[in-house]
């Protein structure tokens, strides 16, 4: 009966509110992981110091088009992500704004589709180059360009975080509507 | 009831009388409950009972998807006619680590589908409950990230076989590989079917959580 007192006056209750600011947070943190995994495979640039007269030994993220696939993808998703604070935050104030739950829980789940496709794209990549295949004869370039393999792993444990957070946050509009 | 009966037959007057009177006090507890139950439940649940079925159908729909994904990759098997001392042309889905997570996963995601086929059909028949449509948005929340990542791990690899990659010096094994790579991409894109459905899936249950 408390409960239904507080929403006619138009406030949140205090457990709907502590989830809206956890929502918020969790934003802030994806932003950060997709942006640092987008700005850290955008950057790689490794030339090996020999070379030969038509082989070119440069390594860049646009030589494989996965990972070029994977820089489009998280900037796209980081900027959803910052575009979504305000209807976060609109969340927090507004206790029965019931459809924008549902858009945004909906625009949540294709996002997390598209940073988990792009992740996952360059990550089978990354194993390939790490690895090679010898069934497929195809070689593992990681022996040679080793600075741009490891920024690229790290790039991508990023992302990874960020389609973590991303489950999180849908799993928490979930519960915040059903507890209305 | 029958051994209630052989115990006591000598003394049956007694029981009777015990059915009445609890027949009298129980009919006015019975009467007041569904008349409640009877105003409030057709409002809510009809939409909600759609929803639930167009859940059901959803999720058939996902398992046919998912399990023909996991068959047309995992029944890939193609040799090519020549050979050479060392090598053998042959191309199967256990050759790249990529395409057997493809199939691992598609083929969870098919049993997880199978097994939550009894919980939708009971957020179908009660569709107030909010526990069992919890647990198949929490369980559908974690199977869209599975099969996308697998369908999009094989679509990159197929993607570098039909390609190749100059840059890299990785040949383009479909130009040989013909019937194979067919058979793979019909399997990524059924992949992918899989995880729509899984997305629309979660924003069902989504919907059908709220409280109207």
């Amino acid at each position: 009966m408390m409960k239904v007192g507080a929403m006619q006056l138009g406030v949140a209750p205090p457990a709907n509110r502590g989830i809206a600011i956890l929502d918020f947070v969790l934003r802030i943190i994806a932003i950060v992981g997709t942006l640092a995994g987008a700005i850290a495979m955008a950057t790689t640039n490794q030339t090996l110091p020999f070379f030969a007269q038509f082989v070119r030994f440069r390594a860049k993220f646009n030589d494989l088009p996965s990972l070029a696939f994977f820089v489009v993808a998280s900037s796209i998703v980081s900027a959803y992500l910052i575009l979504s604070l305000p209807l976060s935050v609109l969340h927090m104030v507004k206790a029965n704004a019931v459809n924008s739950r549902v858009l945004l829980l909906f625009l949540d789940t294709a996002t997390m589709g598209l940073l988990m496709a792009g992740s996952s794209a360059a990550a089978a990549i990354v194993l390939l180059a790490h690895d090679g295949n010898n069934k497929v004869n195809w070689f593992a370039i990681c022996q040679q360009y080793n600075s741009f393999c490891k920024r690229v792993s790290g790039s991508l444990i990023g992302s990874y975080a960020g389609v973590v957070v991303l489950i999180l946050l849908i799993l928490l509009s979930g519960v915040s509507l059903s507890r209305r | 009831m029958g051994s209630i009966h052989s115990t006591k037959k000598s003394s049956q007057t007694p029981i009777p009388m015990t059915e009445l009177t609890s027949s009298k006090t129980a009919p006015p507890l019975v009467v007041v409950a569904p008349t409640k139950k009877a105003v409030q439940r057709p409002p809510v649940a009809r939409w909600k009972r759609g929803l639930g079925i167009f859940d059901f159908i959803l999720r058939i729909c996902a398992i046919a998807a998912a399990l023909a994904a996991a068959t047309a990759m995992g029944t890939t098997n193609q040799q090519l006619p020549f050979f050479t001392q060392f090598f053998q042309f042959k191309a199967d889905y256990n050759d790249l680590p990529a395409f057997t997570f493809f199939v691992i996963a598609n083929a969870t995601a098919g049993a997880y589908l199978v097994l939550s086929l009894p919980f939708s059909i009971v957020c179908i028949i009660r569709p107030h409950i909010v526990g069992a449509r919890f647990m198949l948005i929490v369980f559908d929340t974690i199977a869209v990230p599975l099969i996308t990542s697998a369908a999009s791990a094989t679509a990159s690899i197929i993607y570098l076989a039909h390609n190749g990659n100059s840059n890299a010096n990785w040949a383009a094994i479909c130009q040989q590989f013909d019937d194979f790579c067919q058979r793979v991409s019909g399997a990524v894109v059924a992949s992918f079917i899989t995880a729509v459905i899984f997305m629309v899936l979660v924003v069902v249950s989504a919907v059908a959580l709220r409280r109207s």
